[in-house]
């Protein structure tokens, strides 16, 4: 066997390296869940985490993830030097994976690849098909900005959306 | 035998193999770096992120380590087991999936939560550690593990904030999954060591409190400081503060595993080498 014959396969190259929290089903999710845990057959216990704790815990983790990928306010309480921190490394995770996925746009932005990612992440939440759609979207902002040329890409589907497009569509 | 039927014939053999034997020293197998993983010497077990392969169609690297009896624990970081939803079945069973295609001897995920009000944060994020929180993630993990076929290990989380609201630790809210769930525990040292700069918890009084007779594997990793800010960010070598507490942890327990991982700006092979060798040394008791 040569090393030719051992690429990894389209799942692996399609999502990239590493921690890369990929392809959520997106919002509207919640519409068609059980959110408030109805605890299942055998789950007795599960009840003690009845509607009031999970709504309330839904609540605070919305508003604290607003505050830190939406631009929203920082939530009372917290250190807001903190958050301005979170929000930061979320982005620059986020570039990280974009500039993997698209060596392209960092050849075409090259210094200003970094300000430019910043400027499209602010306040705009990592869209729900994942770091793909994160990069598909990075260039579609670049390209109606006038920063790169070009046609819009395809849009291809990943395993996962397909997987989990009867939750979104 | 054909080579297919070879692997076939090896992996189930292996797979019977692999329950209950301790793990050893390992790395995070990544697609850009498999070769790699094969090459590299005492890999014991390697991990793999659930969410970046197909249990139909497993990279053929993964086939080949799984022939030779490398254990291979698939690593979720989407399912937000500490979020306010019940963790999404569509996951759960990815998961299980993975599990099975593999022979997995567990599955690990995060004590996190990854998405909120139809928002992605693209990362792990630390659970507000209340009693109440506490009973939605203590239901969260039990339906995690009704769907799963082996155990579970949950891995502390690198923060870089904290609630206001939390009222214990992330090792006594650890302390109590374990003790309501039965759940396994994955302690990443290099989180520890983040959370001791960046909050000022120390790592020897998490694992003071951490049930460590629960642990099933441990996480070692690099990252760098940037503003007096430590960035577990995966991509450097591993400091020798990490090390330490891993050696602090060894002290206490006879860890089953221990596994490096290394995301992007991979270097050399005798480097990552070089890093497995430092983590064998570090886990040596005195």
């Amino acid at each position: 066997m040569t090393d030719l014959d051992r690429r990894p396969p389209e799942a692996a190259r399609e999502t990239g390296p590493g921690h890369d929290v990929v392809g959520a089903a997106g919002p509207g999710q919640g519409a068609g869940h059980d959110v408030v845990g109805a605890a299942g057959p055998g789950q007795g216990a599960g009840g003690a985490a009845g509607s009031d704790a999970r709504a309330e815990l839904a609540r605070a983790q919305a508003e604290l993830l607003a505050a830190l990928v939406a631009g929203g306010r920082a939530p009372e309480g917290f250190d807001e030097e903190r958050l301005r921190i979170q929000t930061s490394s979320l982005i620059a995770k986020r570039r990280g994976v974009v500039a993997r996925l698209r060596p392209d746009l960092l050849r075409a932005l090259g210094g200003d690849f970094a300000a430019e990612f910043a400027a499209y992440a602010d306040g705009r939440p990592k869209p729900s098909g994942g770091s793909r759609a994160d990069a598909r979207d990075f260039a579609e902002a670049l390209r109606a900005a006038g920063r790169i040329a070009g046609e819009p890409a395809p849009r291809a589907r990943r395993w996962w959306a397909r997987l989990t497009r009867r939750r979104t569509g | 035998m054909g080579e297919r039927a070879a692997v076939e014939a090896a992996v189930t053999e292996a797979e019977e193999a692999a329950v209950d034997e301790p793990l050893g020293v390992g790395i995070g197998w990544r697609p850009e770096i498999d070769l790699t993983v094969e090459r590299l010497e005492g890999v014991d077990f390697v991990e793999v992120i659930a969410e970046n392969v197909r249990p139909d169609r497993l990279p053929e690297s993964l086939r080949v380590l799984r022939a030779r009896g490398v254990p291979v624990i698939p690593h979720g970081v989407g399912l937000g087991v500490g979020g306010a939803e019940p963790p999404d079945p569509d996951r759960l069973a990815h998961l299980a999936a993975c599990a099975q295609a593999l022979g997995a001897p567990l599955v690990s995920e995060h004590l996190a939560f990854v998405r909120a009000g139809g928002m992605e944060a693209g990362h792990l994020l630390p659970v507000p550690r209340t009693r109440e929180a506490l009973r939605v993630v203590v239901d969260n993990v039990r339906r995690a593990q009704d769907a799963l076929e082996v155990p579970l290990a949950l891995e502390n989380v690198a923060a870089l904030f904290g609630w206001p609201q939390d009222e214990m630790t992330e090792a006594e809210f650890l302390g109590g999954l374990v003790e309501a769930t039965g759940v396994k525990l994955l302690v990443d040292v290099a989180n520890l060591y983040t959370n001791e700069v960046n909050l000022g918890l120390r790592a020897v009084d998490a694992l003071d409190v951490l049930p460590l007779s629960e642990l099933a594997y441990v996480h070692v990793a690099g990252g760098h400081a940037h503003g007096g800010v430590w960035h577990d960010t995966h991509t450097d070598h591993v400091p020798d503060e990490v090390l330490a507490i891993l050696s602090e942890l060894c002290a206490r327990v006879d860890p089953p595993g221990v596994l490096l991982e290394w995301d992007a700006d991979y270097p050399s092979d005798e480097s990552l080498q070089s890093e497995l060798d430092r983590i064998r040394k570090a886990m040596v008791r005195d």
